[in-house]
């Protein structure tokens, strides 16, 4: 008998992630026409050509290579996203963390002069420290984590602004550039610059990210403690019962969630792409895109590499929409579509699975006639 | 001519995928009559209940109100045709009061607002009228299962309904209330009232009810008039066969101490006082203990405390001569304890895990199933899972790799049994394990439980059946409101006794 | 001290207003973690209004006008959490979250959008209202009146009544308690729930207007609302889901925000020399620890969050 397709699990992900981009993108452009008609179409293609919009091919090389760069942090979130997760909690707080993380590799870079690896680890325990908060207030005073989460990620971008202003340009509002004033913390590059017509935002960065989701999998997959958070998320009660120690599992999740988006904060400021501006009013987006892309890559570390590179890819694409008629934000606008329907994913999977039964019962009744026919036949 | 018939089902069927759940059922209820339902778990009566109750379609059959054909789609339709149901499960709000969840749905109104003075006097007259004592204002969280129950029944009558269904009333009540109950029920016949009463308790069906229909496994029997009938005959209708529900055990020999509780409390979630309070007992090796009681008298809380889910209050636990009050949930399972939870759902099993990996669930972390590095032996798993799917006939659809969320509700049983018992404990905690299962697969358990207690290892059973408490252990323990009340065995007790110890009317000072 | 009072009654208000809005959903059954997007978009309707309905109009029809038009796009913004919450049972974390981030994505797409045609230079995402503004206020003694202020003090007294005396609230409260119990006595979960969400979306767009027009007379909409929505559900869950109590806790974190506005004008907190960032970080701190010692106790109602699914009885 020929297995049918549809019935296995990942398939059924990917087709749900699927539909929910070719819908967010439709959605997208109807948006697009109410704005202004003439343009949506292009607009809309050159949101998903992204860098191909680029004439000339060593530029769009360059242009690939920067969409990589800030892919590498946003993988970093929404691991960080994906892994508590499968423990139940919603990591919010990645944004915050991702924050947390970000204020401690400039302040250990440029204030205190670290080198890349001191600078990364010191992000990574930051934001641990700061998961951690989330995981105690929601193992011992039964605070709803995306609340708490919430109000972390204003505290840390707060207290982040503050810190940071303390190695500021005299003339602007944004951080010292690393590349000149802290050259010791710019992540190696392995080479890998050339290979993207010398852009020198291409670190270790991009490979070590991919491994990190790699690692992410067979931790949740193949070892105990992966086990052990997996039922924790799926029954608390029945974790409870088989002794398994719930609290220090939130807690360690936590942890864990808040090293991995800190060290997405870390992988994008300790190239010096970006500088920090210690006046902006609004958590970072990249947390939050974190939770599109986990969730786009049906919460499967693999699923989420591809997902991750999508949603920054229209990110970056929007930079090339005919600013005169639209907002580069559209790309924004898309991403949160495309998250709200993910929001759909269980009942997308639902209708395939209700689909599938209803087809098969159909056929099993017309073999069971036929069947009855046959012996009525014999019969006579 | 009136028509003699309140209601009548007339062939019904109900499909759900995979079964037929109702299968051409004919069911006709007198005016002013109490008709009993009876059928085993399973049987098709709270489906059949529900189509009545316009909670499902059927695909075939009709439903006539005083001869005359009627379709019910939902609640709604059945509360207009004056159809109520006191629903197993109590559908009350918690937070509200007694006279809100009574108005609730037909509230009375002025402008929007709600007029709770003339429906608190209409509540009070009728709860003179046929003798359901409730205080109005007090919180359904603050009261008895009994008053919740009487709140139920207030419901029904608030809403002027002529037909009243009682699916399973007595199951969450003490013997004086049971009586209660029935007196009540009687005198709301008298006023005229038509009610079907679904039970499986025959000793109170051949009290009350006038005639009784018998379902089994969704196929409709017959009716019998009750007084023309007796326990034995409907007793085998409702299973097919004559029962033996004997358990076939040789005399026990009890060994050492493996278990001894000493003045054990437990706080309640529900209220301030202890839910457990000041237990002690014992449980010796190669002996059947029974924890016998009415749902709710703190058995749960108990077995919490006992098996460490809830910190205790007061007193200690000694398992195999060591003091493990405060030992955390793990360390009680490998020394050697076992549990069977009750609510298999709860906490049983990782519903989204499949079977195998549910199958280790109390073992995943032993050097068998996880290597020194911290990644699980896949192999061992599954081949430790085969092992088990085969020893206790653990049914699926596709072995080990099946969704236990896929599992039918006694195959998943069957696998928290063998994981539990294949531990191979000193101390196994069963509560209610045959709770859903049919009668073939609840001899299975008893006799595992056996084998158990022959093996020289110490059973420890919290069950609700009488039945079973009757025929299972070697001793059986009375818990009446949070105490042990008594302390009774079972070949020389009586289900009478036994039943006044389970209502409090009786208690000894027991020292286990 | 004056200006003290006068932020702290006006950030009261908006939380005020969020507050009840989330108490509405949440006592029907659905968690509404969207509410900071609502707030957006109702601020959205609103400022267009003040945009462009011409200041010739009377202040009383420029008040009326704003509101309605806040609370039409609260409404229409909150049919995406029921659509996705009630009929599809979708995650509503999920569905909040993605409608916070849409708010604030759309809003600023659509007011960039108009900007840039009225000027094709002008590709901010601001709008201005300085004008339209004064319709709302009345100065008394140096005070400034805020229409809101009233209207947050009616909206409660409605919010009370309406969970507490009327048929509607007791059907409401009982789907968000126990859904199984409503279906059961012929009570529509799902149309319950909807009125829950809807209402949710009448005050928290009433909110998001209310919010942006508090201090200033401008707003980019690139901002959102800084996490109003979110306060708005601690102050809630301060509140015991209970209007009553809500409205004690509103005061308590509209005075801390207010703090952080104001601070400048006391001289004994300037003596301290405490930087403005943590007078900006104290409503979340403040809130984190409010729930810190309030959440082990919880008087949620006890279905919210989990799809009513009629099949299962």
């Amino acid at each position: 008998m020929k297995k049918n397709l549809l019935k296995n699990n990942a398939v059924q992900s990917l087709i749900a992630s699927l539909i929910c981009i070719v819908l967010g993108l439709f959605l997208g452009y109807i948006v697009l026409l109410f704005i202004n008609p003439s343009g949506a179409g292009g607009a809309i293609l050159a949101v998903i050509k992204n860098f191909l919009n680029s004439t000339r091919a060593n530029l769009r090389m360059k242009n690939f290579g920067n969409t990589l760069v800030k892919t590498a942090p946003l993988l970093m979130c929404s691991l960080s996203v994906l892994f508590a997760y499968k423990v139940g909690l919603f990591n919010i707080g990645a944004a915050g963390q991702y924050v947390a993380g970000s204020c401690a590799c400039l302040i250990a870079a440029l204030g205190w002069g670290w080198g890349w690896l001191p600078c990364l680890l010191f992000a990574c325990v930051v934001g641990a420290v700061y998961g951690a908060v989330v995981g105690l207030l929601k193992a011992y005073c039964n605070v709803n984590e995306v609340i708490s989460g919430i109000m972390l990620n204003w505290i840390g971008l707060y207290t982040t602004n503050m810190i940071l202003a303390s190695v500021k340009e005299s003339t602007s509002n944004y951080t010292l550039h690393v590349a000149n004033e802290a050259p010791q913390a710019i992540l190696p590059s392995l080479g890998l610059g050339k290979l993207f017509n010398n852009n020198q935002y291409i670190t270790l960065a991009i490979p070590l990210s991919i491994l990190l989701a790699i690692a992410i999998m067979i931790v949740l997959d193949k070892t105990k403690f992966g086990y052990e958070l997996k039922a924790t998320g799926g029954n608390k009660n029945a974790a409870k019962y088989a002794g398994m120690a719930e609290k220090r599992n939130i807690i360690l999740t936590l942890m864990i969630a808040g090293a991995l988006a800190a060290l997405g904060g870390a992988f994008l400021y300790q190239t010096d792409y970006e500088q920090w501006s210690v006046t902006q009013s609004s958590v970072p987006g990249m947390g939050f895109n974190g939770i599109a892309a986990a969730f786009l890559g049906g919460l499967n570390p693999i699923g989420t590499i591809f997902a991750s590179y999508f949603i920054q890819h229209i990110t970056n694409g929007g930079a090339y929409v005919d600013l005169t008629k639209y907002s580069s934000q559209i790309s924004d606008l898309i991403s949160s579509i495309i998250i709200y329907l993910c929001g759909f994913v269980l009942f997308i999977k639902y209708a395939i699975n209700t689909g599938i039964a209803r087809r098969e019962e159909k056929q099993a009744r017309k073999v069971q006639a036929e069947a009855a026919e046959t012996e009525k036949g014999g019969d006579a | 001519m009136e028509a003699p018939y309140a209601i009548e089902m007339l062939n019904i069927t109900k499909r759900f995928p995979g079964i037929v759940a109702n299968d051409n059922i004919t069911l006709q209820l007198k005016k002013g009559e109490i008709h009993a339902l009876l059928g085993e778990n399973g049987a098709g009566k709270s489906t059949l209940m529900s189509v009545l109750f316009g909670l499902y379609q059927p695909e075939e059959g009709v439903i006539k109100k005083d001869g005359e054909v009627v379709e019910i789609r939902d609640p709604n339709d059945a509360n207009a045709l004056g159809i109520g149901m006191v629903h197993q499960h109590f559908k009350l709000v918690e937070c509200f009061t007694v006279l809100d969840n009574i108005i609730m749905g037909v509230e009375p109104t002025k402008y929007g607002f709600l007029q709770k003075k003339e429906a608190r006097e209409k509540v009070l007259a009728l709860s003179e009228k046929y003798g359901l004592r409730v205080d109005p204002d007090a919180l359904i969280e603050d009261i008895t299962v009994g008053m919740q129950q009487r709140t139920e029944i207030l419901k029904m009558l608030y809403r002027e309904n002529e037909i009243l269904i009682f699916d399973e009333p007595t199951a969450v009540l003490t013997p004086q209330e049971i009586v209660e109950l029935m007196q009540i029920m009687k005198n709301l016949a008298a006023e005229g009232k038509s009610i079907l009463f679904i039970s499986h308790k025959l000793a109170e069906i051949m009290a009350v009810a006038d005639r009784c229909t018998v379902l089994r496994k969704g196929k409709y029997i017959g009716t019998v008039e009750t007084k023309n009938s007796s326990m034995e005959e409907l007793s085998a209708m409702m299973v097919g066969r004559d029962v033996n529900f004997h358990v076939e055990k040789k005399p026990a020999q009890p060994g050492d101490t493996v278990l001894e509780i000493e003045h054990m409390s437990v706080a309640s979630k529900l209220h301030k006082k202890d839910a457990v309070h000041d237990v002690s007992l014992k449980v010796r090796k190669g002996e059947i203990v029974c924890i016998a009681g009415i749902d709710g008298n703190g058995q749960s809380e108990f077995v919490y405390g006992l098996t460490g889910l809830e910190p205790l209050t007061g007193g200690r636990i000694l398992f195999e001569g060591q003091d493990i009050t405060r030992a955390p949930i793990r360390q009680r399972s490998v020394k050697g304890m076992s549990h069977i939870p009750e609510d298999r759902h709860k906490h049983g099993l990782v519903l989204d895990y499949t079977l195998e990996d549910n199958l280790v669930l109390q073992r995943y972390f032993e050097p068998e199933f996880t290597s020194k590095t911290g990644f699980l032996r896949r192999d061992n798993i599954r081949s430790y899972a085969e092992r088990l799917i085969e020893d206790y006939d653990v049914r699926s659809g596709q072995g080990p790799v099946t969704m236990a969320r896929a599992m039918s509700g006694g195959n998943q049983q069957k696998a928290i049994i063998a994981r539990e018992i294949d531990k191979d404990p000193e101390l196994l905690v069963a509560v209610q394990p045959t709770r859903g299962l049919d009668v073939g697969a609840i001899e299975f358990v008893h006799k595992k439980l056996v084998e158990q207690r022959d093996a020289g290892k110490a059973v420890l059973l919290i069950s609700l059946e009488l039945d079973e408490v009757m025929d299972v252990p070697d001793r059986i323990l009375v818990m009446y409101e949070g105490e042990i009340v008594g302390e009774l065995d079972p070949k020389k007790t009586t289900e009478d006794e036994l039943g006044l110890y389970m209502a409090g009317a009786k208690r000894d000072e027991v020292s286990a | 001290m004056l200006l003290l009072i006068q932020y702290t009654l006006i950030f009261s208000s908006v939380l005020l207003l969020v507050a009840l809005g989330g108490c509405f959903s949440e006592h029907s059954g659905v968690i509404n973690l969207g509410l900071e997007g609502i707030m957006v978009i109702g601020a959205l309707g609103g400022a267009l209004m003040m945009r462009f309905v011409p200041l010739t109009v009377s202040p009383f029809v420029m008040v009326v006008l704003v509101i309605l038009g806040a609370v039409v796009l609260g409404v229409a913004y909150s049919t995406l959490l029921g659509v996705a919450c009630i009929n599809l049972k979708a995650d509503q974390t999920i569905v909040g979250t993605a409608m916070n981030m849409l708010g604030t994505a759309a809003a600023t797409v659509f007011v960039k959008a108009i900007n840039t045609a009225a000027n094709p230079d002008d590709v901010s995402s601001t709008i201005q209202y300085a004008e339209a503004k004064k319709a709302f206020l009345v100065n008394i003694g140096g005070f400034e009146f805020n229409w809101f202020m009233l209207i947050a003090v009616i909206a409660l007294a409605i919010a009370y009544v309406t969970l507490y005396k009327t048929k509607f609230g007791l059907r409401l409260m009982a789907c968000g308690e126990h859904p199984q119990a409503a279906d059961s006595v012929g009570i529509n979960v799902y149309k319950m729930r909807w009125a829950g969400v809807l209402i949710s979306g009448v005050y928290g767009g009433l909110g998001g207007i209310c919010y942006i027009l508090a201090g200033v007379s401008e707003w980019r909409f690139e901002n959102g609302v800084a996490g109003f929505g979110f306060l708005a559900l601690a102050v809630m869950i301060f509140g015991q889901w209970k209007p009553t109590r809500i409205a004690l806790a509103a005061l308590l974190f509209g005075l801390f925000r207010a703090l952080s506005n104001v601070y400048f004008g006391f001289d004994f907190l300037v003596s301290l020399n405490i930087p403005g960032s943590i007078y900006n970080m104290m409503p979340y701190v403040i809130s984190l620890l409010v729930l810190a010692f309030t959440s082990k106790n919880s008087r949620a109602p006890k279905a919210e969050g989990i799809p009513y699914d009629k099949g299962q009885r």
